[in-house]
Formats: structure tokens, C-alpha cells, sequence
């Protein structure tokens, strides 16, 4: 079934948005994933995908603060939400204490992964910014990571967890 | 060239006195690649670009009797349908050591998932939908799914014919005819390849042993699962045809594309971009030649992106089944090695002849074998076509020959290291008589090892303790060439055909340049893997980049310095031998001095100009001897099994990284981390598994790699350095090594914690609770 | 790829119940009918998006039970007050479905009506008694409905009514299931799951009942939450237990081996909440 034989009703939807800040107005496909409409449409192609079945995390961005599977959300959905995204992490090219830290400890290798662990470990330190190492673990297992062995990202995690701390304040 | 006056490394002759090599420097591509800017090929979308979608075959073996286009065409938007008929005036097939892989089926499908139909689009959501509609008419055919199906008498053939080889010199030896053979011969077996390796009298020996130990041992059927699927976008113009891919070796690429379009070298261009992994799995050619013929028929540029399932059903690796028989004295010494490895290889040949050469030759190991019948076999079946995977051929075979040692140590009431000690070679020893002697100290990188796991182990009853030991003749076929180019400000651009696949390339290229030619590593740009803008490459695999190409840098830099000197012997009128080196440019007579920059601009008059260094690698001098470098594997394991679910947990992972001299200590810790935990996949988890014509596990849900919940709760990752490396300040390789033990390291350890050998990998909790329980791998469920 | 389709918007259940038939089918988190889209398995017309109805998402207790919206996710029943208080076994196992952002999209409602087998919510609302209530425009009279307000009609069907099989459930193509109901008071209980891959092999649910008993629920092993009340949790014998389900065998085990660490996990899962009970 394409899209001409189901011409009864639209197959798009006008859609409001903020990205990384930004207001954005579209009209979208409604089979449009968020991660095809970061990447195709908006050419914010720093989300990655890779399963696309919400297990390997590489496409993960925040919306409305929460983690989601871009892969596995539609581009609709993100109407009158908050979409942040990897694009959104350094403030005036400077990189904030999560990046600074996965670039100091080899937190990444070929970097596809990158994105979606950044954009959960923003995740879990705005939830608890004191999380333990099993936390880390906990929280990320979501995500893969072919490259690392992933015990540099979890060093990572704590390392920022850590600086964000001394900093005083949420660093975004 | 013979300048008498230009020394090897006359900058820094002391390993002490390095400024930037041997430093863990923090890498040049991390910073981009955290803030998204990072481009790999997946996000290459030139303008005007077409979309493709593959529509694949789901009959293992069956003729192809009908495609049916016409509701495809329908759909607005998508422009083309293409089968292998629409491509008359083409060579149809790739392969890089023989070209049997069809871009397209012709005739018959010979595994499910092969690509039949290209359909292209405007945009993907056309170009899948009309994918959806393509109706094609199969007449099946008897399928070979296994070894035993393939290799049995009268088994239907996967070809029918053998095709002459690429006429490359390295891979001459693995084809049945040669490249000048107008005719292809007739196929007569299932066999891609065979292979062997024999030296003294195995009969003898064995008739004169103590102790033979024989074991038998399969290894599973993996994907690499590199997390950027294969992806390529081709576009032809008045220069040729232009390439971008995820591809590890753009130049081997270049060869396949030049012979499917009959174009000169010249006229084909493949870059590559980041690479989102690669582990060998992006080795050779891929979807390039898809991506190509669609725009070849379209006339616009071409995208084609594979989800998982299309890039395992693209490229997977090799499942072995091996039979390694030992013969020892009864103090341990080894006698005899017999061996054969078969090699499940599907479709298409692919890398699997080389992953089988590589198998035989690494599955002895690195120890004194003073009898050898070696002999290996490549078989094609119906299912995915397999090819390199990190460490191609050393996991296949080190399975084998490790387990059998660990059976024979128990037979023989030695531990593990022991029985390995009285065995070992010693630095400089050949273990294939002509070759390379190892150029590693493995009794040392043993001895850590052992003092490590020692410190932490545990006397708990289901604990066991497994090591793995590997050599592997690596590095590849040495040919590499580099491009220094010193500028007027002395910055400089590095020019090299090694891929940027995340091992740290770019950031060791810059090191190096920095090092030898005494300038800041701010200033030094890479240019890599691009081969209409950039310098040769063989290959980047085979952990050779540090090695092969450091060595290019090297001398290329060392060019450079022998023209700035030539140059500046000019400007201040002296003879050469008064111009000595200094760092970032040169000292002259009378304590006159001068960066790169000033004798660059003072010898073309103007502030423009650069100066140009070659340099070049091949089989001569350091690298005359094959293999150019050893890589070995040193890896250790303490596991603990439950011993109501069999589930494993991995209590200490410990790796020794015998890299001659780390160019980034972190980089390769993070490499050895990284392949040891390869490693513990396909030792515990992965394995791709067959029923009927299809994979049932063709996704990352059902394949399950290594999380971050499965992190060993001690990892002690060790580099021992002691310059024994022909590359730049003693280095060889990395990057392998951890993986390639790791399977019998973990088979071992469980049997150890059990009381049990397995016969196969991966471990899972069934397979180790089956194992305790002495139950067969399936219930016969009548 | 997902199929074209579409979308209609509602903000009010009423204006929700308009919309759904056969064909137009009711849509929240999406992580498993996107999935099912993708894979060719469902092509609906229309997704009705549920997201804009505010009751959908109410915690609140009523009439002796907790009341959970059917939009609620997975995270926010994790992290909802009431539910810690109430019913903490369901906070601990929505703490564990799949992975972080799985139970930020994915929703406590969805979940059940798309009756994954292996679903840890299924399970542990099945060891709770719990019900969910589905509401229909009322146009026809179902058979055991009773009135719901405002021109609905509505029935509640406990767990074992309502998952009908692997994938299948009760619900008709007009209703839309609107809450989940605990009873209350919630007594001690555990839930043990055993997972090597992304979802779980078995999940066993145990809660306390009267002096020494307990209703024990093993899900994700077979097509369906098997639940067991017993009298007395010394009596239980997991074995025979283990070999009265069906497992289903796949790549994290063979019938044979599911069967075994079935019963392994009721063992351990008793003598967990044995532990539990006695706690001080």
C-alpha cells in the first residue's frame, strides 16, 4: 500500500517545535520518525540510527526531558514538545562537562554510539546527579557500544557526574 | 635517496626523548564526534539524490522465472526497478580474490536475503514503497544449508562454475583458474577453497607420543554488527564514477569498480568518511556496486542504506567446525599437531579463501609444532555470504588449537601455563619455517598475565580460571605509500589511504608527524582514505595502520626533511653536509638556522609553495619478510557459573597488549578493551542461527552483543612495550589480538568451574546447563 | 520503513471512542505498534493518538482500588508516589521493563493490550488481581457491559480475561482500554525475573495471601501469565509447577531448559518473599 491509495484522509500533519531551542514549524509526513525528520528534514544528522528497535540506543534524544528512541517516535509527536537533541549539548562551541569528559577518558571510538550515550547520560544526571557506578550500568544498558568495552563510558559518566557536581550547577 | 647524511630518525633518536609519540594524547576525531558534527557516510546526501531500497530474495536456492516491475513503476516517485537484466555492457559480479558475487542475482538466488531488485526513488519513502510491490517468481531449488549438506556426495552445487581469479598477486594462490582463462570451468564440488600446511612426519610423531589429545570444537556463525550499517552513495560524471561508502578499503573498492564499468583506476574515485565501525566487517566490497549501477542507470546520485538485517544478509563471518589432535610427551611437550578446519562460508567467496589461509596458519598457535599436517576447507552453502571479521581466521582456529592444549594440561596434570611455557617460542622464533620469527616475548606477556589473575583469583567452587594465547601472522600484504606536505607557516598535511574506523588512525598519523618532523600537533592536518585526493592504500585491516602506514609517515617525512635540507643547502650556499635537523626546521653553517617555513619561502622566492615528502612501504628492507609484524593474543578470564541456569558471569578479564611501543597508551587499551569484549560475545552470547532458509535472529533484539550490565568485574588491560616491532619506535599492531583467544580462554574457564568441555561457543546459560547436566545441544522432541 | 497512514488527534475519551474501529486503531507510546507497522505485520488506516487526553494519565485511588491511567509509562508508575506506597512490587517491576527509554515512551496501557508474552506488567498486575477497564461508544450492547457514563458503555475484565493468548486480547476494536485497577491493600510480594536477552526468559510474581499463602504468577515462559493461589507456600512444589506450563522454546531456551529455570526462579522467589514476610 503506497502512499496514493490512501488518499482519502492527510498523510501529514503541521507540526510546532522546539529544537535544541529553536523554534521550528513543519509540515511532516505522519510516517515520519522523529530521527527521519532530524536527519532529512532538519539536517541534524548527529542522531545516529542503527537497530532501529529501540534497543541499541543510538538514536536516542531527549523530548520534554524524557529519553526516547527517535527511530521509534513519530515526527508528529514531537508537536508542542521540546526536542534536545546531540547538536544542542556544547554551548558556543565549547563542550559541555558530559562531551569533555567522554572525550578526556576514550569514552568513544568510531563515535556512531556517542550521540545516543551523551544524550542518555544527560538523561540520568538531570534525574540523580549523584548516581553510583551501578546506576551508570543500570541506566545505560540500554545502550550499545561495539567499540569501547563500555567501561571508559561508565568512568565517563561519573567523571562528569563528578565536575557537574564541584561546578555547582547543571551545566546547560 | 642515498644521501649518506640523512639519518633514520635524526630528531629523536631516544625513545625518551619523544615529545608527542608514546603520550596519550587525546584524540583528534573525539572532539567532533561528541558534538554531532562529526560527517560519516551516512549522512552524505549530495544534491539531487536518488534513494534505493534492495529487495531480496526469500528462497535460499531457487531460479529466478519472472520479476514483476509494473505495480512498482506505479508508485509516484520511484524512478527505476532494476534486476541483473538491465545490466548488459557490465561485468555483473564483484569479489576482490575471485569475482563470483553477483551485484544482482542472475539466473538463481543462491541464499536468502540476496539482493534481486534495486528500487530507486525520489525520495525513500517512494523507493520503499514501491520495493513493497515488486512480485518476483521463483522456481526453488534443492538447498545446502551446512557443511555436512554441502560437502556430501552428489550435493547440489551453489555455482556451477569456478571463476578465474582477480589476477591480484596475494590472492593468485586462492583461485581455482587463472585470471587469463577465457573459459570458466566447471564446478564439481561445494569447495570455495582449500588450504594446507605440512612439515615433518606427523605419522611418526604421533606414533612416538605419550599423550593424543583430540578435540573437536564448532564455532559459531557471527556478525560483526559495526553500528553503521553499510551504506554507499555513487554518482557518475564527466570525471567517472564518484563513490562515498563505509568502506574499510576504499582502493580495493576502487579495483572492483573499475572492472564492473571497465573504467580506468583514475576515473573512479572512492572516500570514505568516518566509519561508524568497521572490525573488519567493512572490508572489501559491499553495496558500492548496488549504489553505482543505480546511478549508472539513473543518471543522478544514488544513496543506498541498509537496515541490520539488509547488513547481515550482506556480510557475515565464517563458521568453522575444527578438529585439532596433539601429540605430546608426558612432560607436555608437543610432538604433533593434525588438524582440519571447514569453514562455513555461504553464498559468495568473498574473504573467506583468506580467512581460511589465515585459519590454518593461526590455528597451531604460537608454539615449537615440530610435525604439522594442517589442512583447511572453505564451502559454499545457501546461506549469507561471509567475509573478514576482526581477527579473521585466529578465532576460528586458536578455538582449536587453545582448547585442545587446556584438555591436554588436564590430561597431563600441568596447569595451563605451564604446559603453555614448555611449549612457547622464544623471541625470534619462526613457528612457519621462512617466515618472520616472533617478535614478541610471550613468556613475559605470560608471566603477567598469570601474576594478574593470580592476584584476584578466587577458590569458590563453580569458579574457573581460562587463558588463551594467539599469533597471527599480520599486517597484510605490505604495501602502503604516505604524503607529507610541509606548508609555508611549517603546518603540515598528512596524506594517507587508511580508514578512520574508530581505532584512532587520524590521531596516530598526527602523533607521528609531529614527532618526526618536531612541530606542534595543532598544525597537522590528516587527509585520509580518498583515493582521488590522497595517497594509496592497500588495506586498513589487519591491524597494520600504526605499523605499515607509520612507517610510510615516516619515511615521508623523512623525504621531506632531505628536500628542505637539499633546499636550504642552496640557500645558504653551503654543502649538505653542514644542514643538520632541528625540530620544525633546520640548523646551517655559521649557526645560522631556519624553520621549514623560512627555507620554503626563501627557496621559492615568494610565501608561497610547499615541500612534498613520499613515502612508500612495500616488500623490502624491515618488511621484506612476511608477515610484516606479528599480532598476538594474551588474554585471560575468571568466570563464575550459576550452577542452576548455567548463566556465566565474568569475574576478571585480563589482556596483555604486546604492542612493541604504544603510540597512544589509552588508544590501545581502549582497542584491547574493546577486542576482548568482541571477544566475550562471541564466547557467551552471539551467534547467528539458522532455521530453514532464513536466520531467525537477523536483529540486534535476538542477536545479543556484549552490554554494559556484562562488564567483568575486574579488567586489568596491561601493554607490555619492548620495541620488537618493525613500525615507527619498535610498534606492531593492535587491535586483534584480544579477540582471538578469547573463545577458548572462556571455553576453557567454564569447563574448569564445570568439570566439562564444551564441543562449541557460544556459552550460553542452555548450553553451559546442558553441559552440567550431560545433556546432548537439542531434545529430540520426536 | 513505516506504511503511510492516518492521524487523527482527540482530546477527550468520547471523542477518542468516535474514531476507533478495526482499522483505526489506538495509539500512545508506539514502541510496539510502530514496530509492528514497520515489520508489514499491521497496516491500520488510521493511528488515533491518545496522548492529548489528560484523564489518560490520572493516579488516584477510588473506591478501595489504585487506579492507574492506561497512559501512564512505564517510568512514571516506577516513580509515582501513590503506586511506591501502594503497590511497590509494580513500581520495582515497571523500574525493570526494557530499557530507559522504552519505559519513558512506552505505556503501562499499551503494554497490556498488546499482550507480549514475555511483558513484566502482565505478570505483576496478575499477581496484584488486578483489572482493566474498557470503555466502548455505546452503540451496541455488549453482553456482560455494564453502563459506563456519558453514552459509554464499560466493562472491567481481570487479567486472565483479558489476555487472551500471544499478541491477543479481549478488547474489541471499539474500545479503548481507559485504567488499570489494583485492589487495595497490596500485601508483601516479589517479582524474580530471569533475562539474558532483551526481554525476560521467565518473570515469576509472588504476593502474599493470608497467614501463610500465596498467589504466584509466572509469566513470559509461555503464551500467557500462569497464575497459582496456594494455602500454604511450604506446599509449593516448583517443579510440578514448571511441568504443568508450556513453555515456549526460542533462542533463550528449549521447552526442557524454560521448564528448569522456571522452577528455579519460583524457588527463588518464595524463599525471597518468605524472607519479605518475616522481615520484621
Amino acid at each position: 500500500m503506497s502512499e496514493h491509495e490512501l488518499s482519502e484522509q492527510p498523510l501529514d500533519t503541521e507540526i510546532q517545535t522546539h529544537i535544541n531551542g529553536r523554534p521550528i514549524a513543519r509540515r511532516v509526513r505522519n510516517r515520519a520518525t522523529l530521527a527521519q525528520f532530524l536527519r532529512d528534514d532538519l539536517g541534524l544528522t548527529g542522531t545516529k540510527l542503527s537497530c532501529e528497535l529501540q534497543v541499541c540506543g543510538v538514536c536516542s534524544v531527549l523530548v520534554d526531558d524524557r529519553p526516547v528512541s527517535a527511530c521509534t517516535y513519530l515526527a508528529v509527536d514531537v508537536d508542542g514538545r521540546q526536542v534536545r537533541t546531540v547538536e544542542g549539548l556544547a554551548c558556543n562551541g565549547k563542550l559541555n562537562a558530559l562531551q569533555s569528559a567522554f572525550v578526556e577518558n576514550f569514552a568513544l571510538q568510531c563515535g556512531f554510539c556517542t550521540a545516543g550515550f551523551l544524550m542518555m547520560s544527560t538523561s540520568l544526571l538531570e534525574r540523580n546527579p549523584d548516581p553510583s557506578e551501578h546506576e551508570v550500568v543500570e541506566y545505560l544498558d540500554g545502550n550499545i557500544c561495539r567499540c569501547t568495552g563500555y567501561e571508559p563510558i561508565v568512568q565517563a559518566v561519573l567523571d562528569a557526574a563528578g565536575r557537574i557536581r564541584a561546578a555547582g550547577t547543571s551545566d546547560d | 635517496m642515498t644521501d649518506s647524511k640523512m639519518k633514520a630518525h635524526p630528531v629523536f633518536p631516544e625513545h625518551s626523548g619523544k615529545s608527542f609519540a608514546g603520550k596519550a594524547v587525546l584524540r583528534r576525531d573525539l572532539k567532533e564526534k561528541v558534538t554531532g558534527a562529526a560527517v560519516y557516510t551516512v549522512d552524505v546526501v549530495p544534491p539531487g539524490c536518488l534513494h534505493a531500497v534492495v529487495v531480496r530474495s526469500d528462497r535460499a536456492h531457487a531460479r529466478i522465472i519472472d520479476v514483476d516491475r509494473s505495480e512498482a513503476l506505479a508508485v509516484p516517485g520511484v524512478v527505476a526497478v532494476i534486476t541483473s537484466d538491465d545490466l548488459t555492457g557490465l561485468f555483473p559480479r564483484f569479489g576482490h580474490i575471485v569475482p563470483d558475487h553477483c551485484i544482482l542475482a542472475i539466473d538463481k538466488v543462491r541464499y536468502y536475503g540476496e539482493p534481486v531488485v534495486l528500487v530507486i526513488g525520489d525520495d525513500l519513502y517512494s523507493a520503499s514503497d514501491g520495493a513493497d510491490l515488486v512480485r518476483i517468481e521463483y522456481d526453488e531449488l534443492p538447498a545446502v544449508m551446512t557443511i555436512d549438506e554441502a560437502l556430501a556426495p552428489d550435493a547440489t552445487l551453489v555455482h556451477e562454475e569456478q571463476y578465474a581469479s582477480t589476477g591480484d598477486e596475494s590472492f593468485s594462490a586462492m583461485a581455482a583458474a587463472p585470471d587469463d582463462s577465457d573459459t570458466a570451468l566447471p564446478a564439481t564440488d561445494n569447495i570455495t577453497h582449500s588450504h594446507e600446511l605440512a612439515w615433518g612426519d606427523v605419522q611418526a610423531a604421533f606414533a612416538a607420543s605419550d599423550v593424543i589429545v583430540e578435540t573437536l570444537i564448532h564455532f559459531p556463525m557471527l556478525y560483526g554488527y559495526a553500528m553503521e550499517p553499510y551504506n554507499s552513495v555513487a554518482h557518475f560524471t564527466d570525471d567517472g564514477l564518484h563513490v562515498t561508502s563505509s568502506a574499510q578499503h576504499p582502493y580495493m573498492v576502487r579495483t572492483d569498480l573499475a572492472r564492473v564499468f571497465d573504467l580506468p583506476l583514475a576515473k573512479v574515485r572512492v572516500d570514505v568518511p568516518y566509519l561508524g565501525g568497521g572490525y573488519g566487517t567493512k572490508s572489501y566490497t559491499k553495496l558500492e556496486p548496488l549504489a553505482a549501477i543505480g546511478a549508472w542507470i539513473t543518471k543522478r546520485p544514488v544513496k543506498l542504506v541498509v537496515d541490520v538485517e539488509g547488513a547481515i544478509y550482506t556480510t557475515r563471518a565464517d563458521a568453522a567446525q575444527t578438529r585439532m589432535r596433539t601429540g605430546f610427551t608426558s612432560d607436555g611437550v608437543i610432538l604433533a599437531r593434525e588438524y582440519e578446519v571447514i569453514l562455513e562460508s555461504g553464498a559468495y567467496a568473498d574473504n573467506s579463501p583468506l580467512v581460511l589461509a589465515k585459519a590454518v596458519n593461526r590455528a597451531f598457535g604460537p608454539y615449537r609444532v615440530p610435525n604439522i599436517a594442517g589442512r583447511g576447507k572453505s564451502v559454499y552453502t545457501n546461506t549469507a555470504p561471509a567475509s573478514s571479521y576482526r581477527g579473521f581466521g585466529a578465532p576460528q582456529g586458536a578455538l582449536a588449537g587453545e582448547l585442545n592444549l587446556d584438555q591436554a594440561a588436564e590430561q597431563l596434570g600441568l596447569d595451563p601455563y605451564e604446559l603453555r611455557r614448555r611449549n612457547l617460542v622464544h623471541p625470534g622464533e619462526e613457528i612457519l619455517p621462512g617466515k618472520r620469527g616472533i617478535d614478541a616475548d610471550l613468556h613475559a606477556d605470560l608471566g603477567m598475565l598469570e601474576e594478574s589473575l593470580k592476584r584476584d583469583a578466587s577458590d569458590q567452587p563453580m569458579h574457573g580460571i581460562g587463558v588463551g594465547l594467539a599469533a597471527s601472522d599480520a599486517g597484510a600484504f605490505p604495501v602502503s605509500t604516505a604524503i607529507v606536505r610541509i606548508q609555508t607557516d611549517g603546518s603540515a598535511v598528512v596524506m594517507s589511504g587508511a580508514t578512520e574506523m574508530g581505532q584512532g588512525s587520524k590521531s596516530v598519523l598526527v602523533q607521528l608527524v609531529a614527532e618526526e618532523l618536531g612541530i606542534p600537533m595543532e598544525v597537522v592536518q590528516v587527509v585520509q582514505s580518498d583515493t582521488g585526493a590522497g595517497s594509496y592504500e592497500r588495506t586498513t585491516g589487519a591491524s597494520r595502520t600504526t605499523t605499515l602506514v607509520g612507517l610510510a609517515v615516516q619515511r615521508a617525512c623523512g623525504d621531506a626533511r632531505r628536500k628542505i635540507a637539499e633546499m636550504a643547502s642552496e640557500i645558504f650556499e653551503c654543502t649538505p653536509d653542514l644542514i643538520d635537523h632541528l625540530p620544525g626546521g633546520i640548523s646551517g653553517p655559521d649557526g645560522l638556522s631556519a624553520t621549514f617555513g623560512e627555507v620554503i619561502q626563501r627557496w621559492f622566492g615568494a610565501e608561497a609553495g610547499e615541500v612534498t615528502g613520499v613515502g612508500t612501504v612495500r616488500r623490502e628492507g624491515v618488511t621484506q619478510k612476511m608477515p610484516p609484524f606479528w599480532e598476538v593474543g594474551v588474554v585471560g578470564v575468571e568466570v563464575a557459573v550459576d550452577p542452576e541456569t548455567g548463566f556465566v558471569t565474568v569475574e576478571q578479564l585480563v589482556t596483555v597488549a604486546d604492542v612493541g611501543f604504544a603510540m597512544n597508551p589509552k588508544a590501545v587499551e581502549g582497542q584491547d578493551l574493546g577486542a576482548a569484549t568482541q571477544g566475550l560475545g562471541y564466547s557467551l552470547y552471539e551467534e547467528l542461527v539458522y532455521d530453514g532458509p532464513q536466520i531467525v535472529n537477523p536483529n540486534v533484539v535476538e542477536y545479543r552483543v556484549p552490554r554494559m550490565g556484562d562488564l567483568p568485574k575486574k579488567i586489568d588491560t596491561m601493554i607490555a612495550q619492548r620495541g620488537d616491532g618493525v613500525g615507527p619506535y619498535g610498534a606492531k599492531g593492535a587491535g586483534e589480538g584480544a579477540l582471538n583467544p578469547m573463545g577458548p580462554a572462556v571455553a576453557s574457564a567454564i569447563a574448569r568451574a564445570t568439570g566439562k568441555w564444551p564441543d562449541r561457543l557460544p556459552l550460553t546459560p542452555e548450553r553451559v546447563w546442558r553441559l552440567m547436566n550431560g545433556l546432548p545441544e537439542a531434545d529430540d522432541l520426536g | 520503513m513505516l506504511p503511510p497512514f492516518g492521524l487523527a488527534r482527540p482530546r477527550s475519551v468520547s471523542a477518542a471512542l468516535a474514531e476507533l474501529d478495526e482499522d483505526s486503531v489506538p495509539y500512545w507510546g508506539g514502541t510496539e505498534l510502530l514496530l509492528a507497522m514497520r515489520m508489514g505485520l499491521i497496516r491500520p488506516r488510521q493511528l488515533v493518538d491518545l496522548k492529548g487526553i489528560a484523564e489518560l494519565t490520572e493516579v488516584r485511588i477510588e473506591d478501595g482500588e489504585l487506579v492507574l491511567g492506561a497512559g501512564l509509562s512505564h517510568d512514571e508508575v516506577a516513580r509515582d508516589p501513590l503506586v511506591a506506597e501502594h503497590a511497590p512490587l509494580l513500581a520495582y517491576a515497571e523500574a525493570l521493563v526494557g530499557n530507559a527509554r522504552v519505559r519513558a515512551q512506552g505505556t503501562i496501557g499499551g503494554n497490556l493490550c498488546f499482550a507480549e508474552p514475555r511483558s513484566d506488567v502482565a505478570t505483576v498486575l496478575s499477581a496484584l488481581s488486578a483489572e482493566v477497564r474498557l470503555v466502548a461508544a455505546d452503540g451496541t450492547d455488549g453482553a456482560d457491559g455494564t453502563d459506563g457514563a456519558d453514552g459509554t458503555r464499560e466493562r472491567r475484565l481481570d487479567m486472565a480475561a483479558f489476555l487472551l493468548g500471544p499478541y491477543w486480547t479481549d478488547r474489541q476494536p471499539d474500545e479503548l482500554l481507559v485504567d488499570v485497577r489494583i485492589p487495595l491493600p497490596v500485601t508483601a510480594g516479589v517479582y524474580l525475573k530471569y533475562q539474558t536477552v532483551e526481554r525476560p526468559t521467565v518473570g515469576v510474581a509472588a504476593v502474599a495471601r493470608g497467614a501463610a499463602g500465596c498467589r504466584l504468577v509466572v509469566g513470559a515462559v509461555g503464551e500467557l501469565p500462569a497464575g497459582f493461589d496456594f494455602e500454604d507456600v511450604a506446599s509449593v512444589d516448583a517443579e510440578a509447577i514448571a511441568g504443568e506450563l508450556e513453555p515456549t522454546p526460542d533462542l533463550t531456551g528449549s521447552i526442557l531448559y524454560k521448564r528448569h529455570v522456571t522452577a528455579v526462579f519460583i524457588r527463588r522467589a518464595l524463599a525471597e518473599l518468605a524472607e519479605k514476610v518475616s522481615a520484621p
